[in-house]
């Protein structure tokens, strides 16, 4: 490792903080959708593989801890992943605790981190026997995940019933751009296929604002209020361990623990469900909700870290809800990464190790400081000068540039015809990581379905 | 308190009315987010062939394009939110 390549990654991983410190604070914006699209074009660019690494663990974590802000301060989740700690960051703003429920969370995010990143690398070293005995398997993997996901999920008959057409719909497609000579025979477009899952919601929503009726239907809002509470400001920055007491650092270690060990699951089910159990017996209402939030921010945390390190040091294959949704292009990102040949192949366990450390280090130092002493000024920033308009429009765009490159005007409409699909599935209840599992597993169901 | 009576007026004439909807947890402005899509993805796609013949040079420049139109669109329109300063929980 030269010392240019050091610079490098710590540029990479301080330009993640910052940007992801801004985004991770806008409201409903999700994992996925922010961090995937922009990986993917450094991987396209040709960026060294541990610089695009550091610069994601660092978006990862970073986008996390600031998750903290808009929670405890206006009630308002930054991502599906924040959803279960709304209720308890509200109990403690109701009992004007906000700063503490900021700096508990925030703590319990460091302490997520420490915890998961020497697991997570302990774990994957365990896995690494099974790995091509897993990897010989993984079409058939993948379908497996679709279906388990699909019954974990709360609309499980729906989600299971989607596996097929979707796979069809997807395959199709393919066999269609090789038929017209939009896409050489034999090359997957996948990445804007990924891309047209993630955005589905929103190009639904763009299709009914063309139905007038619909639009005459859709339920119309004033401007959303946002109540900040008043904070003195901070003369010192606190240490993340004196926050929390013994219990609450216990309990989150445990937490992270636990979630380093079930990568492969959805990290929102985990974290509700860990969290409700480790602080569901305490009593007293404060006590708990201060418990709740900074066990679920560790195991949010640590679920994220372990389930991007595992499959990328052990399997190169995405096997885990993270590293299918926004780590998806360290694994499959034609031409540059392929399922066979990514970053798991190119750097070796010590080159992922030093990424990671200087990744989540820089973003844990910056956005702790930030988010501790600064959580007003962001949350007002972000608040009064990003207009939720702006977000959409720039993930709409990058799909849509993506799209483009992928395939062609055709791959324009045709990843619009998956958002269309995908979107009205999503809305049926079938969740992101069926969704996705299936765009893994399509070749393999359509080869199994024509016999 | 001078504070307190500017966001009011804000709010009355920041149009009481209710025309906004919500996509993806947060409320736009149809018309407005119809013009954020425009915008961004003109500047994104106009990156992608104005840019120089090269391996990842186009992709580059269109990534580009999309962050200024981010930035002309944060410019140009306001957030459909309104921040009120409590110093009591209510």
């Amino acid at each position: 490792m030269s010392i240019a390549l050091i610079l490098q990654m710590i540029l990479a991983a301080f330009a993640a903080t910052i940007i992801y410190t801004i985004i991770g604070a806008a409201p409903g914006a999700d994992e996925t959708a922010t961090i995937a699209p922009v990986i993917l074009v450094l991987v396209l660019s040709g960026m060294n593989a541990m610089v695009i690494l550091s610069f994601f663990i660092s978006a990862i974590v970073a986008c996390k801890l600031i998750d903290a802000v808009p929670v405890s301060i206006a009630g308002i989740p930054a991502g599906v992943m924040s959803t279960p700690m709304v209720e308890h960051a509200m109990l403690l703003k109701k009992n004007g605790l906000t700063e503490t429920s900021i700096r508990k969370i925030a703590s319990g995010a460091i302490v997520g981190t420490l915890v998961s990143v020497p697991v997570s690398l302990l774990l994957a070293r365990v896995i690494v026997p099974f790995a091509s005995s897993i990897k010989d398997y993984g079409n058939l993997v993948f379908f497996i995940g679709a279906i388990i996901l699909a019954l974990l999920s709360k609309k499980r008959w729906v989600a299971l019933a989607s596996i097929i057409p979707f796979a069809l719909l997807i395959q199709g497609l393919r066999y269609l751009y090789w038929g017209v000579g939009a896409v050489k025979e034999g090359t997957n477009v996948s990445t804007s296929f990924f891309l047209g899952i993630t955005i589905g919601p929103v190009i639904l929503t763009l299709v009914e604002l063309l139905d007038k009726e619909k639009r005459d239907k859709m339920q119309k809002f004033g401007k959303n209020r946002i109540y900040l509470r008043k904070e003195d400001e901070l003369k010192k920055v606190p240490n993340p361990f004196k926050i929390l007491t013994k219990k609450e650092l216990a309990y989150s270690a445990l937490a992270s623990l636990l979630g380093s060990v079930t990568f492969l699951l959805s990290p929102v089910g985990l974290t509700t469900f860990f969290g409700e159990l480790l602080a569901g017996r305490v009593k007293d209402p404060v006590e708990k909700a201060s418990l709740a939030v900074s066990c679920m921010e560790a195991l949010a945390q640590a679920t994220y870290i372990a389930g991007i390190l595992i499959p990328l040091i052990a399997l190169g294959i995405p096997l885990s809800p993270v590293a299918i949704g926004p780590g998806n292009p360290l694994f499959n990102a034609p031409p540059v990464y392929t399922l066979e040949d990514n970053m798991h192949h190119i750097l070796s366990n010590g080159d992922i190790a030093w990424a990671t450390l200087i990744g989540a280090s820089i973003a844990c130092i910056i956005t702790y400081f930030v988010t501790v002493k600064y959580s007003k000024q962001i949350c007002t920033f972000v608040f009064k000068r990003i207009p939720h308009e702006a977000l959409l429009g720039v993930f709409f765009s990058l799909v849509l540039l993506l799209a483009f490159v992928d395939g062609g005007w055709i791959n324009v409409a045709g990843v619009f015809l998956i958002g269309i699909v995908a979107g009205t599935l999503h809305r049926m209840g079938v969740n992101y990581g069926v969704l996705f599992m299936i765009l893994y597993s399509a070749p393999w169901i359509s080869n199994v379905l024509a016999g | 308190m001078k504070k307190i009576d500017n966001e009011l007026k804000d709010i009355k004439e920041e149009d009481n009315m209710e025309r906004n909807i919500e996509v993806w947890e947060d409320l736009v402005y149809i018309k407005d987010l119809i013009l954020a899509l425009v915008i961004c993805s003109t500047t994104a796609l106009g990156g992608y062939f104005i840019a120089p013949k090269g391996q990842s040079k186009p992709l580059l420049f269109g990534i580009s394009g999309a962050i200024i139109g981010f930035v002309i669109c944060a410019l140009l329109i306001k957030p459909k939110r309104i921040l009120v300063e409590d110093s009591k929980e209510s």
